[in-house]
């Protein structure tokens, strides 16, 4: 014990004394691993980028059919269900989605696309409240800006038809309880709840809506089928499968599946790139550290023979070495890390908002940190017990003869 | 007078393809307190004998080589080299050997207080005043906080001297310690050495090549032959006493 804590003690004192050579290593070490923990902070942090902005902005998830189908409860049911299904909600003929809002503020009437929504609307993801009986209705960003209204406001809502020969129009008082990001749509939607689109539906078609007053041939409660729907996978990986079981049953599905297969295509890509940079880059960083420490213990060799003079074990003699490697291996690790740092802050502050990306263009995780600490190490360890055991092997009158 | 070290028909050979040197040392005793000189010219063997005596050095034969340290147990080094017990020969050479080196040997980032205790540190000794005294003896006690570095040549080679003495060895190698100093110097150091040595009854084996350094330290000298063998392929050096 007494030789391990003095062989501790003299490695340090040693490393130390030297420090302008220890300097040139830890910098050594650091100019290799810090370009390879920049190249992989890039591509860590260009394809993260690309797959969270793909799979956060719903948009790139959603599935629509293209023309009318035929979707009852049943089938709606069936499909939130679905593990991949994040939300679906239906959606009723286009023309009988359509509503005429006005408000005090602005003079003109703006015929508005009527969508439902419901918990769990990616699209409102962000919105603390959503409609919850006729009365309510979130609006689009475009649509508020037209009829100069905000959150709280009244809006007049109305209906027209042609019914036996008649035209009527029917009246609606509703409350903004929100409104939706720019980002979410350009048109002027008016998202509202499910019950509000179906009656708004059947006003068109003649019927009646007891609960909101409007009147017209009785509802005969044939099944409710709808023409069409609004869907969004849980994940873009999921769009792929869900498109394919919607074709099985016959229906023609639009989805940006190319988009998804490009950025995909563009991950795999440059991970390949990327482990073959790293292969070449490892590979030379093991030889570069293994060959400058394996050095370092030839240099050594005169005053490890002088601890093995006065008396220190060869097995405790080849931890001198190992010692002094893993001091590089760490301090190198630390400058590589700093310096990697100072190149994602200005990547990330000069570089990201010169392509328009408010996210972070080159980052890592802690455990990326972590992995590089450890493979410095081994391979560091490794070089220095193959270099001391070497050392250790020479008989110590070898050495004593240059001191 | 104890015999400590006892060697009969020890080899030591660096050889190239048949070609090279030979060292044999047909028989020799040294018994405790005895002070004694290898006197021989560069290269006949002087440094490789006493690395086998100090047990840095392994023969390639030996009918005998047996260690009496003066207070421990016998010891058959030729038989801990055959089974290659580095640790307890090592364990012998850390207990009772100090060596001293051509150029000092100290360890340049360790102080030469540092530098000196480190054999002390080695087999756990109490930490009295023996540091400072044997450094006021040798006259380095005002250099004790220095690196080896800052030191004279003649400062180096009594730190090392220390160094070796510090722990009390019963015996005491010394490589031509002074063969770097100017010949006044030498004759000071070696004079205060033999002083100390004499003082604490050790076992002082040192090498040179002045026969006038020798005969003024009144040292016993072994003395060395040489002769070519095998057609003239091998320089055999033998050391008699």
């Amino acid at each position: 014990m007494a030789q391990i804590t003095n062989i501790i003690r003299l490695s340090f004192r040693d490393y130390s004394h030297e420090w302008r050579m220890s300097g040139c290593f830890i910098m050594a070490l650091a100019s290799v691993l810090a370009p390879m923990m920049i190249l992989f902070g890039l591509k860590f942090g260009i394809v993260s980028t690309m797959v969270n902005e793909l799979v956060e902005n719903p948009i790139n998830r959603e599935i629509r059919p293209i023309g009318s189908g035929r979707y009852n409860d049943a089938w709606i049911e069936a499909y939130r269900n679905r593990e991949d299904v994040e939300f679906i909600i239906p959606k009723t003929r286009a023309l009988a989605a359509t509503i005429q809002l006005k408000s005090d503020s602005a003079r003109r009437i703006l015929s508005t696309e009527l969508l439902a929504t419901a918990a769990g609307d990616p699209l409102l993801a962000g919105l603390s409240s959503l409609p919850q009986d006729y009365y309510q209705v979130v609006l689009s960003h475009s649509a508020a800006n037209k009829l100069k209204v905000k959150t709280g406001d009244q809006i007049d809502a109305s209906l027209s038809r042609q019914f036996q020969g008649k035209r009527e129009r029917v009246h609606l008082v509703l409350n903004v309880i929100d409104v939706a990001d720019a980002t979410v749509t350009t048109r002027n939607v008016a998202f509202v709840n499910l019950d509000l689109l179906i009656a708004s539906e059947l006003f068109k078609d003649g019927r009646e809506v007891s609960d909101l007053g409007w009147e017209g041939n009785s509802d005969d409660s044939m099944e409710r089928v709808y023409p069409s729907f609004r869907l969004y996978a849980r994940s873009i990986h999921d769009v792929e499968n869900l498109v394919a079981a919607l074709e099985k049953e016959g229906g023609r599905i639009k989805a940006n599946v190319s988009e998804i297969t490009t950025v995909k295509s563009i991950d795999q890509n440059l991970s390949v790139i990327y482990w073959i940079i790293a292969c070449v880059g490892a590979l030379g960083f093991s030889f570069s550290l293994g060959a400058s420490l394996w050095a370092n213990v030839d240099r050594k060799r005169k005053e490890l023979s002088i601890l093995r003079l006065v008396g220190f074990k060869s097995g405790r003699i080849v931890l001198f070495p190992v010692l002094q490697s893993c001091y590089t291996a760490l301090l190198g690790w630390l400058l590589a890390v700093l310096v990697y740092l100072a190149f994602e802050y200005l990547i990330n502050f000069f570089l990201a908002p010169r392509l328009n990306l408010d996210r972070a263009l080159c980052f890592l995780l802690t455990e990326h940190f972590l992995w590089a600490l450890a493979l410095t190490m081994v391979i560091a360890i490794f070089a220095a017990i193959v270099g001391g055991m070497r050392a250790a092997r020479i008989e110590p009158s070898d050495g004593l003869r240059d001191v | 007078m104890t015999v400590i070290y006892s060697l009969k028909n020890v080899v030591k050979e660096r050889l190239i393809d048949g070609v090279g040197f030979r060292l044999l040392v047909p028989e020799i005793q040294i018994s405790a307190q005895e002070n004694i000189a290898l006197v021989g010219h560069s290269g006949c063997g002087k440094s490789t004998l006493l690395d086998m005596l100090a047990l840095i050095l392994r023969p390639d034969e030996s009918e005998e080589f047996n260690l009496h340290p003066v207070n421990g147990d016998s010891h058959d080094v030729g038989r801990l080299w055959q089974r290659d017990k580095q640790g307890k020969l090592s364990q012998i050479r850390k207990q009772h050997i100090g060596y001293v080196l051509q150029s000092g040997g100290l360890l340049p980032y360790l102080t030469v207080r540092e530098n000196i205790e480190l054999p002390r540190k080695l087999l756990k000794l109490p930490d009295d005043d023996s540091i400072n005294s044997i450094s006021r003896v040798l006259g380095i006690d005002r250099q004790l906080d220095k690196l080896p570095g800052l030191l004279s040549a003649g400062e180096r080679q009594r730190a090392a001297f220390a160094r070796a003495l510090s722990h009390r060895p019963s015996i005491l190698i010394a490589d031509e310690p002074t063969s770097a100093l100017d010949p006044v110097t030498a004759q000071k150091i070696m004079a205060v050495v033999m002083e100390v040595i004499r003082g604490l009854k050790i076992t002082m084996i040192t090498a040179s090549h002045d026969w006038a350094h020798v005969y003024r330290m009144e040292l016993r000298t072994l003395k060395q032959e040489a002769e070519a063998v095998d057609d003239g392929k091998i320089y055999q050096s033998r050391f008699t006493d």
